[in-house]
Parts: structure tokens; sequence; C-alpha cells
């Protein structure tokens, strides 16, 4: 356990939308594995690596983000000393007078009142469970600036992607943005650490050349200045950055390797108690190869479908290869397939919805069909 | 009602010794039940949902788990500032210092405790019984009759009654006579345990109780008739909802069935009566290409790769492929391995039912671990933390317990440990 560190989480990507999943929330509160939000899995694993200061930078639609946080308590961040401190863009009295690096200014405060030597900072796009004594020990080792950490995950990294060409010694030489041609396979995960004194510097610098957004690539990209060090993760890393790879990395859950490696293995993942019933599944029920959560009615037939909490599915329907989240009522003699249901969506008798499995059929929150 | 006018008490320190083996290490409120819960959950919930926010529990056998599970009170929203959950054991004091002798007793020594939050009046509750009740209702019916004391009542059928605390009361519903299992019942309302007193009138009760030497300090035996024989106000208050005392191992085994077979009398899903429970923290449950779950109740953790059917699994049980989970309650961390075929069994946390062990009312015999004084209506109990050996076969009501002396060849457990 490693408690020289505090965290800070961007919950937000302005380059990534996840449709009708991102118009109601910040990416980092898109619900995800049964029973998580995405944010649930970068702050157990700062929580899991002894941090006890995380800051959590949002810029707007954080509703949804601030209901699910609340007081940090689920994470144990509920703090007297440190805590979960979210950091909405930076407005003093003066609100006409914006300058545009609010944002900044906000991150600046909470860097200034730690005392911790180092600084975790993740993008809130990659779902996986690790802890970062390793990263910190090997950011330590090779004496650099800014440690990255990256992962082999094959060529379809979707966009954005940051791919890293790294030297013989491991420090990053190049760093290049949705290649068409990629020059290694090693792409970014967003997640860097360095040092908090080395971070305060770095802001104030680029406040004064007028940037106004904070960004971690912007960040890793100042190899030029900086020894930038490429830590590579071998573990499961499932990145979020379109509704195609959120809905495969949902479907990924379904490999007992990914499931072993993201819940079992590690350390446990928080999230925000709802206190549902047991899921109760009826004689006409029909589950194969499905990821169900608490609380939900089940009468019909589900296969290969990650199932939120608190849905029901009724007699006579099919649910396949879908993902339905939170109070999604499904009623009889319906057919989804390749579905993306959003929470409390409706879907009246009869209804037949397929998508295809690599364009999948989303239904926004709330809707009814 | 102002927040502080009312304290509960919730007796939690008794053995609950007809439930063998799954009271061996842990009190009788920390039993899990229902998937989700422990059986103090339903006391506890009904408490907030109530708007009581200042609960005693009063611990006593076995109180680790119980003391743990119940904590600072967070998941019942009863960590308050001048409020909360408060976990009460029996301690020592100058001059005489005692356990808790009796459930009148119990409170008897807590008076301090009530006496500094000051109430006007007390909730009295037992840990061990599965039902959703506002105690606010009841308390509302206490302050209207001017009572001095409110027992809630329950209509049981006629040939059950002499089962219960038997309660005799007039047209009015007052209470002229406690009887305590009688042999020829007058009336059919049975005492469920639950009690509001006028919190003046108790403590001058429980003090003189305490004088009598030859008092059982027991609510039942001696506090309601010393009440009735003082010719204090005594209501009954009737209450029909779901309501099942889990005492026994074959009441524990069917009010789990219940869940099952009659969901909307408990209705665990009416999201304004919630009942709140300590997370496990564990990732939704996933049932597997060769998995079937059909009439069963499941949560967090579970990994199903056999056959499940009408049974109740609580957290993290794994169910292998090619083994079959029919009629039973399996508690958290349970693992059924390849092959076995269990029927009508509680098994208790984390213990591995090794491979094609064949257990259940399909197997006949008696072995040493048949047990008819515990177990009964062929259901058979699990302690926890066992390894039962592969191709183990166990009979109907057999209570599988590690202290038992049973010769090397007739022993079924290969292994123990520390859960």
């Amino acid at each position: 356990m490693f408690n020289n560190a505090m965290g800070l989480i961007l919950a937000d990507n302005k380059k990534i939308t996840l449709g009708e999943l991102s118009g109601p929330r910040a990416l980092s509160a898109v619900p995800f594995a049964g029973r998580y939000r995405v944010i649930d899995f970068m702050l157990s694993n700062m929580v899991n690596s002894g941090i006890k200061n995380v800051g959590v930078l949002t810029y707007n639609k954080y509703k949804s983000l601030m209901d699910h946080l609340g007081t940090g308590a689920a994470w144990s961040l509920d703090r007297k000393n440190d805590g979960l401190h979210i950091l909405p863009p930076y407005v003093n009295s003066e609100a006409t007078n914006l300058n545009g690096d609010e944002e900044l200014w906000g991150i600046l405060d909470f860097l200034r009142t730690s005392r911790t030597t180092f600084v975790i900072v993740a993008n809130s796009n990659v779902v996986l469970n690790t802890t970062f004594d390793a990263m910190i020990e090997a950011h330590e080792k090779s004496g650099a600036d800014l440690t990255v950490m990256y992962n082999r995950d094959a060529t379809k990294f979707g966009s954005p992607s940051y791919i890293l060409d790294v030297d013989d010694d491991g420090f990053v030489k190049d760093m290049l943005y949705n290649p068409q041609k990629a020059a290694s396979n090693k792409s970014s995960l967003g997640i860097i650490c360095l040092r908090r004194d080395m971070l305060v510097d770095i802001i104030s610098k680029q406040m004064s050349h007028g940037i106004t957004h904070f960004g971690i690539h912007s960040m890793v990209k100042m190899f030029d200045e900086l020894k930038v060090y490429a830590y590579e993760y071998a573990g499961v890393a499932l990145r979020i950055n379109s509704v195609q790879t959120y809905f495969n990395a949902s479907m990924s859950l379904l490999n007992e390797s990914v499931r072993d490696d993201l819940f079992w293995s590690g350390e446990p993942i928080y999230t925000k108690v709802k206190d549902e019933a047991p899921t109760l599944y009826f004689e006409t029920s029909d589950v194969k190869n499905s990821i169900v959560s608490d609380g939900c009615r089940i009468y019909g037939n589900i296969e290969d479908s990650i199932i939120f909490r608190s849905v029901t599915v009724s007699k006579n329907t099919t649910i396949k290869n879908c993902v339905v989240m939170q109070d999604a009522h499904i009623s009889e003699n319906c057919h989804l397939e390749n579905v993306i249901l959003d929470k409390n969506a409706f879907v009246r008798p009869g209804v037949r919805l397929v998508g295809h499995h690599d364009y999948p059929v989303v239904i926004g929150k709330g809707a009814g069909i | 009602m102002s927040r502080t006018d009312v304290v509960a008490m919730i007796l939690a320190g008794g053995q609950g010794a007809r439930l063998g083996v799954l009271t061996k290490r842990i009190a009788k409120p920390a039993v899990p039940f229902g998937s989700r819960y422990r059986i103090i959950d339903f006391p506890l919930s009904n408490c907030v949902n109530s708007g009581i926010e200042i609960v005693g529990v009063l611990s006593q056998y076995q109180p680790l788990a119980l003391n743990t599970y119940v904590g600072n009170g967070h998941p019942w929203d009863l960590d308050r500032n001048n409020a909360g959950a408060y976990i009460l054991p029996p301690y020592q004091r100058s001059g005489k210092s005692d356990w808790y002798k009796g459930t009148a007793n119990a409170i008897y020594q807590n008076k301090d405790f009530i006496d500094d939050n000051n109430p006007k009046y007390v909730v009295i509750l037992s840990g061990d019984h599965i039902y959703k009740m506002d105690y606010a209702a009841m308390l509302k019916q206490h302050i209207a009759k001017g009572a001095d004391a409110t027992v809630a009542v329950y209509e049981v059928p006629w040939e059950e009654a002499p089962r219960f605390g038997i309660l005799n009361t007039e047209g009015d519903d007052s209470i002229y006579e406690f009887e305590e299992k009688p042999a020829k019942p007058k009336s059919n309302l049975a005492s469920m345990g639950v009690y509001i007193f006028t919190w003046d009138v108790l403590r001058t009760a429980l003090i003189k109780d305490e004088a009598d030497p030859n008092s059982n300090n027991d609510f039942g035996k001696n506090i309601i008739p010393m009440l009735l024989s003082e010719g204090k106000k005594l209501f009954a208050y009737r209450f029909s909802g779901y309501w099942k005392d889990v005492g026994t191992i074959s009441s524990l085994w069917e009010t789990n069935m219940d869940i099952l077979d009659k969901p909307e009398e408990i209705n665990l899903v009416d999201r304004s009566w919630k009942i709140f429970s300590r997370n496990p923290v564990k990732p939704s449950h996933f049932i597997g290409k060769d998995g079937s779950v059909k009439n069963s109740a499941l949560t967090d953790g579970c990994r199903i790769h056999g056959v499940v059917d009408h049974s109740v699994l609580s957290e993290s049980v794994i169910v292998e492929k090619g083994a079959v989970v029919k009629d039973c309650v399996l508690l958290p961390g349970v693992i059924v391995k390849e092959g076995a075929h269990i029927e009508r069994c509680i098994v208790d946390f984390g213990t591995v039912i090794g491979k094609n062990v064949k257990a259940g009312p399909n197997v006949e015999g008696e072995t040493a671990y048949t047990n008819h004084k515990i177990c009964s209506q062929g259901i058979s109990v699990f302690e926890r933390g066992l390894i039962i050996k592969d191709d183990a076969v166990i009979p109907a009501n057999s209570m599988i317990d590690s202290d038992i002396d049973v010769p090397e060849e007739e022993s079924v457990i290969a292994d123990t440990f520390r859960v």
C-alpha cells in the first residue's frame, strides 16, 4: 500500500462522445458492467493503492456524477483530512470575468493544498483493476520526470488513441495521435504519475503560455523537455471511446478471463450502494452466459447480455447480446438483439428491435418504445 | 413525534440454539437470510423506515459477527450525529456485574443508556423475525389509547395458538391476560415480541422486577403479567402483514422459500420500505452457458455453471458445471463442486460441497450426523467452513457438525477452515 500519492481523475473527455449514452452524463458516469459507473474503477484503483485524496475534475453534465459520488463514502473517501474533492470549473465571485483558465486554477489550488510527493492523473475512458504501487516504483527507478501507462492492445484502438514510440531504455521519443499507420502497438492508457511539485510547475508554465485546458496527453507530448517514461500494463484494460467500443467492452465481460482480471484477482471495485432486493428468476426464465445484477425480475430469456439493477424481463421475451441498464422494463413478447437500453427505458409488448453487433441500437435514457 | 421521543432496543443477545450449527459462531440475528440480508436487517430497517433513529442493539452471545455487521450503522442510515445504532453488550460495573439474565434484565442493565436519551417511549424488538412493520403507526395507537404498554399481536390459526404467547383481550383490544403457550387458548392473538412502553412505566417495572429474586426477568413471563396485575393500561396492536419467526431450521428454510413462492407477501422490491443491508462489494452475478437458474433468488458475486432450482443463494456462491442445487439455502461463499446433487440443504458460510456429493431427501438411511431434534422435514444443515469429501452420501435431516465424534470411515468432512 502506497500512501504518498494523491489522485486526479478527469471525469469527462471533450474528444469522446458515446451518443445518447453520454448525452445526459459525463463519460465517467456512464453505467458499466451491471452495477458500476466507469469512474468506479479508477476511483477504486486509487483507493486500493492507499490514495486518500482524490480530485474529480468536471466541466459540465456533472449532475449524475455528483449523485453517484456523493460524499465519497462508498470508496471510504468521506474523510476529514483529504477525501473526495469534486472540482467543477473554478469560478470566483466575478463570474463575468472569465479568462478560460478557471479549470487550471481549480487544479492548482487542489494540488497546492496537498502534502503528498506524487500525483496520479487519469482519464476516465479506461476500465481496469490495478494498484499504482508498481508504476510509481518504476517511475522512481527510471529517474523520469513523468511516467505514462500503456498497453499493447492489438491495433483497433479507436479514436482518440495515442500511440507511443518508445526507445530502448523505455523512454517516449514520439507520440502519435490517431495515426494512419501505427508506429508501435503501444497505446497510452491515459494514466500518468509524476511528482506533485512537477505538476504544479508544468501547469503554471502552461498557464503563462496561454494554455487553458488540462490534458494528460498534452503533458506526455512534452517528451522533448521532460524525461517521459513508458510503463507497460499487462492486465485487462478496456477502452471506452465510442458506442461501439463501449458495447465491445461490455460484451468482453462475458469472457471468464476478463471477469477474473477485473473482479476476482485484484482488490475490490467499489460503487454506490443501492440496497436492491435479490434478483428473482421465475419458472419461465431461461438465462445463459449473462451478467445479471440485483433487484431484477426475470420471466423471459436472456442470452449473452449484461443486465443492470432492477430490470424486468417479461415472459416470452428474448434479450440477446444486449446491454440493459438500471430500471429498464421489457414487456412480454419482445425480441431485442444487439441493443443498448439506457436507464428507465420502457419497451412495450411485442416490440422487435435488432441492431448489428458492429452497430448496436441505442435506446436513450427514459425512452418509451 | 420528535426524533428523540423514541428509543428502540433490539434484543439480539440470544443464542438461537434451535438453529444448530448455524449459530455456533454467530448470534441468530446475524444469520444470513433471503440472499441479500441478515435477519437483523429487518428490525433495523423497520426502525429507520419508521423514523426511529436511536437504536440500541443488545448483544451477548457470540457478538463478534453481529458487532462487525452492525458497525457504525451506516448501511441503515444509523450513523447520525446525535443518534444512530449503538451496540450494547453487558459490561462490568463497580459492585455487581452480570450477563443479561433475561430480556427484561437486558433492558434493565441498559436503563442508563435509555435515560441518557430521555425518550417518552421505548420500542422493544427481537432480532429473530422477518417482517416489515411501521412502528410509528403502532406508537400512534399507543398514544391515542393513552396506553402504558402496547403489544403487537398477530392472528395465528387456532390450532397453532398453543405454540405461542397468547394475549387475551376485551372488545376494545385492551389486554386482560397473557398466557405463555396455553394448552386451551382463549384467543388466537399471538404476541410478536414487539412492545412499546411508556418509558416511565417500564422503568419502574424493570426496577421492581429486578428486585424479585424469583423472576425470570422476561418480558412475556414477568413484565407484562406484572403490569396487568398492577392495573396498568395494556393494549394489543393488530398486525396483519407478513410475519415469520425464523427460530428453527424448518422455519428458516420455509421463510427463505417464501421469497420464491410468494414474493409479493414480503415484497422486498417495495422502494418505499426498503430493507437495507451491508453490501458485500462483489460484482453482479454471472450465469454461464451451462448454467440454469429457475425459481430462485440470487445476488452479487454468484457464479452459476450448474443447475439451480427453487433455491436462495447468498453472495459469491459458486455452483460448478454438472452440479444440481434444489430447494436449498446457500449462505455466502458456498461452493458446490462438479456433479454434486444437493436438495433441501442449508449450507453455512464458505463450506465446499465436494464432487458428486449426494445429499437430500432422496438419500435414505441414518448416520452419526442424523439429528431429528434440530432438523426436520428432510432438511439438512452444514456448518460453516467445512470441506465435504467427494462422493459423500448424506441422508436427510443431517446436521454436519465438525464437533461430532464420528469414526474416520463414516466422516463426511475432509477438512475444516476458518471463515
